[in-house]
This record gives structure tokens, C-alpha cells and sequence, in this order.
């Protein structure tokens, strides 16, 4: 535990080091692969741990996004509160989806989850209240100016972001590597087993359900935050399907990777970019290929490595010290 | 040795993760972002795609086929003009990635004529326009909100506001059609609000008053606006939305018969975006509307014919209201730019804009506003009526010209006369 202590501070210290020395378009990057690390635990907890498959986590995302900027707007509330409200709001939903997805698995589950995905950022556009398709600002407010004149908002927001990511990933490794990650296992590797064990599955799937919607929520405050602005677009089903292709190329069970994952979803856009430079009319390309590389790598991920290359790189290495 | 190894990787991660923070490195500062001896850049957000594309999507290339045109005549001041155009499918949160991606990545000068009230508001505050100072010229769009100098100090507007818009409707309502029965259908967000404000100060009051919330409407959403109108009895209705709701009003209305005049607000009567979603033109025949610029078919207009030579040349499109924008933002671009001086500097071009920018040389008729207290473009608008193909003409034959502000001013008619299209349409103020 001590150990995990520390390196989690010496990674703050080095993310607080590095937001320092890189440029803003850099720093502004970071921020969004913290937001994307906390979405992409939430989705390593469900499925890569409690064999829940969720296609929904956009639409998750949107409840705690919507959930901290209505707290903060009508209740002019501190920052820590909106992102406390969007973590209760979302696990109580979570709650609600479990008790039904409970009864449901594999492909209905994901039908279900899917169709939230579509529906619940939608539901938006027909109250005034939710501030329709334009959405609502979410303004966190400008640094303290104690941080100094040159600090930007940017930089602001990659702090509160990597600090958050931080505290979320210390508490999601240690729920995991606790009797509940085991739990978990125990019920995704054979439901049966485990409760004939004494385990009661249903309730155990719906605590995941549970936990896995907090972390969502409080990303989706986090992405809230990032941009400034909560709308029915900006959690679409394309966030949802990118999420999931960050978790099958993170490990889906591996929440180191869940870091690696992240990079790779913001740095889609970087690479559309420079590949439609490369071929030609950029405005056109530019359009489509980011969801092209998204759903290439998704393929290919699931045809090649189904569990991440985390765990084929694992693999080769115990089978190099077996030899 | 097991913690030995943990500990091990534990640093090395660490020491690999500093490392690369401290190689990395921000780029050399230059005299002013995005200026060179032989360049200016420019950056622009605008749906190039979705269901909002339509019409706008045509503003970029009529922009950048005007500036290829002064380019290839010398420039301004010898720096050619280079603008890049980014596609935010008109959402805010791809408004401001794509806003992050030209001031960040791009390190474009200036932003030109960026669209959509709620995406700028959300630029504006995420991306930290007026922090960064940069300066976002001729946004397209009518909210009075940015017409705040305190707020906004940093972004000029060329539309009149929807306030004035509504002001100067309620003047015309007041003056033609008293003792008829109102209706108003309105979005229900800063658009339609600024607007049902501005009525409420005129002292128009409707017999029917529909607010709707921003999204796609449905026929079914129609069907019940129309019930509500018919059932009020209203024989002329007022629309403050977009073109995308005036479409299913006007087919639904026209299938249960119900014909009112129809006044439409200037953003939502646009016939190329009617017919991209499949209704007839036609149903604008009759149709009231506030205009700023004059008809892109009028080529009587010396900035029409001059602008459809220079589409003809280099753009190729079909030279409509959105082309005839795009090129007038570009010829104000370049005034402006030319007015900042040959040392271009951000700073320079905003100064620029408060002391000069009234005096610009714009395609429509108002005067505009820009001064050290005002950020707004222009001030006014004539009616029109529509025809059977959705061109306008003036209502009563000739162009009335009212102008007014997005306050408490009055609506009065003015006899401005804008000044003359400079000569081949090549700018040469300083």
C-alpha cells in the first residue's frame, strides 16, 4: 500500500513537471487523456472485472456531466461539490441500470446499454432546463491568481484533471486488487461456481454496475470541465464506441493500461490530421477517418489481441522466461 | 527481491516520464502569431458537414476565393492571406476543439467570421479568446449578448442583433398590419429570448406565442404549432428560429391550408436550406423577412457584380446569400487588416477596428457601429418580400432602411448611404 502511495505521488510530481515544460495544445491534451484514463477504469471495472458488457458509458458519462453543471449553475456551488454531485447522481443511476442489466447478459446487455448510449443524451434536447442542443456552459471559474498571471486555464483545468485521474485510479486499483475485484472475477469466470460459493451474483453485478457509472459520471464532469460546455453532443455514441476501443487497447482487464488506452484515443485526431495533410483535401478526410481509425483498431484489436496488447506482451514474456 | 524489482520499475517509469517533460519544449516565440513578411494567417470554424451544413458551408471557400483574388493582385501590404477553414458540424464542443486546434496548433493570427451563437459563446469562454487576446472579427452571428465591449473585448459582430432585428419588425408590424391577430413561434434559447425581449420593449403583444426548444423539429412538433396558431386565429405570424424548424412550419401549414403572413426572422428563411430539407420553395411565396444585403441576383448592385465576377473566376459555386456573405466578410477582412497597418500586430488590428472599422466599405445597406464603445456591425435592415423562387425584393418596390440598436433606442428610418465598392473591389484604405 505504501508503495502504491508513493508512486502515485511521484506520478503527480511528474505530471505536474511535464504540464510545466510542454506547450498548451500539449497541456490541453493532457487533461483530455486524464478525463479519458478515468472513463476508460470505468469500463476496465465492468467488463474486463465483472464481465459486464457495457456500451453505454457515453450516455453514463452525460448523467454526471449534466449532474455537475446543473450544480454548478443553479447552486453556484465549489468545483469538489459538482464533482461530487456528478459521482452520486451517476452511481445512482448505475444502480438503477444493474438491477435490470443483472437479469440480462452478452448480447442483450450490450443491445441495452446501446440503446441508453442513443437515448439518454437525447432526452436533453427536450428540456429547456438541460439547455437543449447548444447545452449548458460549465465554467469552473479562472485559476486562483495566486498560481500566478502566466498560469492558464488550461493548464488549471490539467491540474484538476491528473489530480482527479490520480485519486480515481489509487481507489479503482485498490477496490480491484480487494475481496471485490476477486469477487468480481470469481462471478465473470463462472457465475454458477461463485454461487454455489455463496456469492450472490446479481448483487454483486449490480455493485459493479454501481461503481463503474461513479467513475463514469465523474469523468464525464471531467470532460464537462474540459470543454466547457455540457450538450447532448458532446457524449454521442461515437464517445461511447471510442471508449470501448480505448478499453480493448488498453487491456480490458488491465487498469495500467487504461493510461495507454487513453493517449491513444486523443491522439487519433493528431494522426487523422496528419494523414489527411499527407493525402489531400484534409477538410473532407478529416471528417470521416478519425471514426475509420477508431473502428480499424477495434477490429484489429479484437481479432489480434482481444484482451490488449498489455496482455499478449505479458504472454510472450512469461513464455521467453519459460523457455 | 521482489520489492527490489517493483521499486526498480517504480523509478524507471518515473525518471522516463520527467525526462520526457523536460525535453519537451515550447515553440521559439515570433514577432506576432501567425504573421510573417510574406503571410497572415486565418482561421475559421463553420459546419462543412451535418444537418446545419447547408448554405454555410459555401461561406468558407466564397471567403477564400476572395482572398486568392486579393492575393493574386499583391496582397495586403505584399503578405498574402492564407485562411484555414475548420469543420465543427455546427456543435460547440467540435467549435471548440477545432478553435483549440487553429489558435494552438495552427497559431493562426485571427479567427474571421466564425458561426453559431451558442458555439462562440462556448469558444469564447473555453478556449479564453479575450484572455489570449486574440481578435475573432465579423462573427456571424445576431446575438446582442456579444454586442458587451466588456465581455467581449476582443470579438467584433457584422449582423445586425436579433434584438434589433425584432425591434425593427415590430416598427414594420406597427406601421402595415395593425389590428391583425399575432402569433409568434420562437426558440426558446439567447436566439429567440433576445428577440421576444426586444417585442416586449416595442410593445407588440401576441395572441399566440409558441416557444420551442433548439434541436431538429419534427412535422408532429409542427402539427401542434399550427393547431395552436389556426386555434388562436393569428393572421400573422412571426418565426425567430432557425431554417431548419421554418422548414416543417411552412410544409405543415401549407398541407392543412392554413396561410397567414408569414414573417420570417432573417435566419430562418433561407430557400437553399428549404430545399436541401425537401420542401418546396415555394412555400415562401408572400413572406415577409428582414433583409441586410441586397438580393445576390441583383446584379444592378456593384458588390453583387462585382463578387459574382470574382465566384465566377474562383470559387464556381452557385452565387447565392451565403457566397454574396462569405466574399463581403472577406473584402471587410482585408479593410480591416490593410487599416491595422504594415506592422501587424493583434492589438493593432482591434484598435484598428474601433477607430476605422465604422467606415468600412460592406455590401449591405446599415450603417455600422463599430467604434471604442461598440463592438457591432451592422445596425439595421429594409423588409422584404419573397417570391415564388425565394428571392426577395423590397417590400413596397424600394429599400426602406431602418436602423436601430439592440437596447432601448428607437426604430428610425434612415437615409444612410453606404459607402462606394472600392474600385476592381480591391481595397486600398489605410
Amino acid at each position: 500500500m505504501r508503495k502504491k502511495i508513493l508512486l502515485f505521488i511521484v506520478l503527480g510530481w511528474v505530471l505536474l513537471i511535464v504540464g510545466d515544460r510542454v506547450d498548451e495544445l500539449r497541456v490541453y491534451q493532457g487533461a483530455q487523456i486524464a478525463m479519458y484514463t478515468i472513463a476508460l477504469a470505468s469500463i476496465v471495472l465492468l467488463t474486463g472485472y465483472s464481465g459486464q458488457v457495457s456500451l453505454g458509458n457515453g450516455a453514463m458519462m452525460a448523467v454526471g456531466g449534466y449532474a455537475a453543471a446543473l450544480t454548478l449553475t443553479n447552486l453556484q456551488t465549489p468545483i469538489w461539490f459538482a464533482f461530487l454531485m456528478a459521482v452520486i447522481a451517476a452511481s445512482l443511476f448505475g444502480a438503477l441500470l444493474g438491477a435490470a442489466a443483472a437479469r440480462l447478459s452478452g448480447p442483450y446487455l450490450a443491445g441495452t446499454t446501446l440503446a441508453l448510449a442513443v437515448g439518454l443524451p437525447a432526452i436533453a434536447n427536450q428540456f429547456t432546463f438541460l439547455g437543449g442542443e447548444p447545452g449548458i456552459l460549465f465554467d469552473v471559474g479562472f485559476p486562483p491568481e495566486r498560481l500566478g498571471e502566466d498560469f492558464t486555464q488550461y493548464k488549471w483545468f490539467f491540474w484538476i484533471a491528473s489530480s482527479i485521474a490520480l485519486v480515481a485510479l489509487f481507489i479503482t486499483s485498490n477496490i480491484l486488487s480487494s475481496r471485490f475485484g476477486r469477487t468480481w472475477q470469481a462471478v465473470r469466470g463462472n457465475a454458477l461456481a461463485a454461487e454455489l460459493a455463496g456469492v450472490n451474483s446479481s448483487r454483486w453485478k449490480i455493485l459493479a454496475f454501481t461503481i463503474s457509472s461513479a467513475l463514469a459520471g465523474l469523468a464525464g464532469a471531467v470532460f464537462a470541465m474540459n470543454i466547457s460546455l455540457v450538450a447532448p453532443g458532446a457524449y454521442s455514441l461515437a464517445l461511447s464506441f471510442a471508449l470501448v476501443t480505448g478499453a480493448v487497447l488498453a487491456g480490458i482487464s488491465s487498469l495500467p493500461g487504461v493510461a495507454f488506452g487513453a493517449l491513444i484515443l486523443v491522439a487519433i485526431p493528431e494522426v487523422a490530421d496528419a494523414l489527411a495533410g499527407r493525402l489531400g483535401d484534409a477538410d473532407k478526410l478529416n471528417n470521416y477517418l478519425p471514426g475509420l481509425i477508431v473502428s480499424v483498431l477495434l477490429i484489429l484489436s479484437v481479432i489480434y489481441t482481444p484482451n490488449g496488447p498489455g496482455e499478449n506482451l505479458r504472454k510472450l514474456r512469461h513464455k521467453r522466461k519459460a523457455h | 527481491m521482489i520489492r527490489k524489482t517493483a521499486r526498480k520499475r517504480t523509478w524507471f517509469v518515473a525518471a522516463l516520464l520527467a525526462s520526457a517533460g523536460l525535453f519537451a519544449s515550447t515553440l521559439p516565440a515570433n514577432a506576432e502569431t501567425g504573421v510573417s513578411s510574406s503571410e497572415i494567417k486565418l482561421g475559421i470554424t463553420l459546419p462543412l458537414t451535418g444537418a446545419a451544413s447547408p448554405g454555410y458551408n459555401k461561406i468558407g471557400n466564397a471567403m477564400n476565393a476572395y482572398f486568392k483574388y486579393v492575393n493574386e493582385n499583391g496582397g495586403v501590404y505584399g503578405r498574402k492571406i492564407t485562411l484555414i477553414q475548420k469543420n465543427d458540424e455546427y456543435s460547440p464542443q467540435l467549435s471548440i476543439a477545432k478553435t483549440n486546434e487553429l489558435i494552438l496548433k495552427d497559431k493562426v493570427f485571427a479567427l474571421v467570421g466564425p458561426l453559431g451563437t451558442a458555439n462562440f459563446t462556448a469558444v469564447h469562454k473555453s478556449v479564453g479568446i479575450a484572455k489570449r487576446k486574440v481578435p475573432s472579427l465579423f462573427l456571424n452571428t445576431g446575438f446582442s449578448g456579444f454586442a458587451s465591449k466588456k465581455n467581449y473585448p476582443t470579438s467584433f459582430t457584422i449582423l445586425p442583433s436579433y434584438a434589433m432585428e425584432a425591434k425593427i419588425v415590430a416598427q414594420f408590424i406597427k406601421e402595415n398590419l395593425t389590428g391583425k391577430k399575432l402569433g409568434l413561434v420562437y426558440q426558446n434559447d439567447e436566439f429567440g429570448i433576445d428577440a421576444l425581449g426586444a417585442f416586449k420593449d416595442a410593445g407588440v403583444k401576441f395572441d399566440v406565442s409558441i416557444p420551442y426548444t433548439s434541436g431538429t423539429q419534427s412535422a408532429a412538433t409542427a402539427q401542434t404549432w399550427v393547431s395552436q396558431l389556426a386555434a388562436g386565429g393569428a393572421q400573422v405570424v412571426v418565426f425567430f428560429g432557425v431554417t431548419s424548424a421554418t422548414a416543417p412550419l411552412l410544409a405543415v401549414s401549407a398541407a392543412a391550408k392554413y396561410a397567414p403572413q408569414w414573417i420570417l426572422g432573417s435566419v430562418g428563411s433561407d430557400p437553399l436550406t428549404l430545399r436541401a430539407l425537401g420542401v418546396p420553395v415555394a412555400v415562401l411565396n408572400g413572406a415577409l423577412t428582414p433583409a441586410g444585403n441586397p438580393s445576390p441576383n441583383d446584379t444592378s448592385d456593384e458588390y453583387v457584380k462585382q463578387f459574382q465576377e470574382i465566384n465566377a473566376k474562383y470559387n464556381n459555386a452557385d452565387f447565392d446569400d451565403y457566397v454574396l456573405q462569405g466574399m463581403n466578410i472577406g473584402l471587410m477582412t482585408v479593410q480591416a487588416l490593410r487599416a491595422a497597418g504594415r506592422n501587424l500586430t493583434r492589438a493593432g488590428l482591434i484598435r484598428a477596428m474601433e477607430s476605422k472599422g465604422s467606415s468600412f466599405a460592406s455590401v449591405a445597406y446599415s450603417p455600422l457601429g463599430y467604434s471604442k464603445t461598440s463592438n457591432v456591425g451592422h445596425t439595421g435592415y429594409y423588409m422584404a418580400v419573397m417570391d415564388a423562387k425565394g428571392d426577395r425584393k423590397p417590400y413596397g418596390g424600394s429599400v426602406v432602411l431602418y436602423t436601430t440598436d439592440s437596447a432601448k433606442g428607437p426604430v428610425v428610418k434612415s437615409n444612410f448611404k453606404r459607402p462606394a465598392m472600392p474600385a476592381k473591389g480591391l481595397p486600398t484604405n489605410s
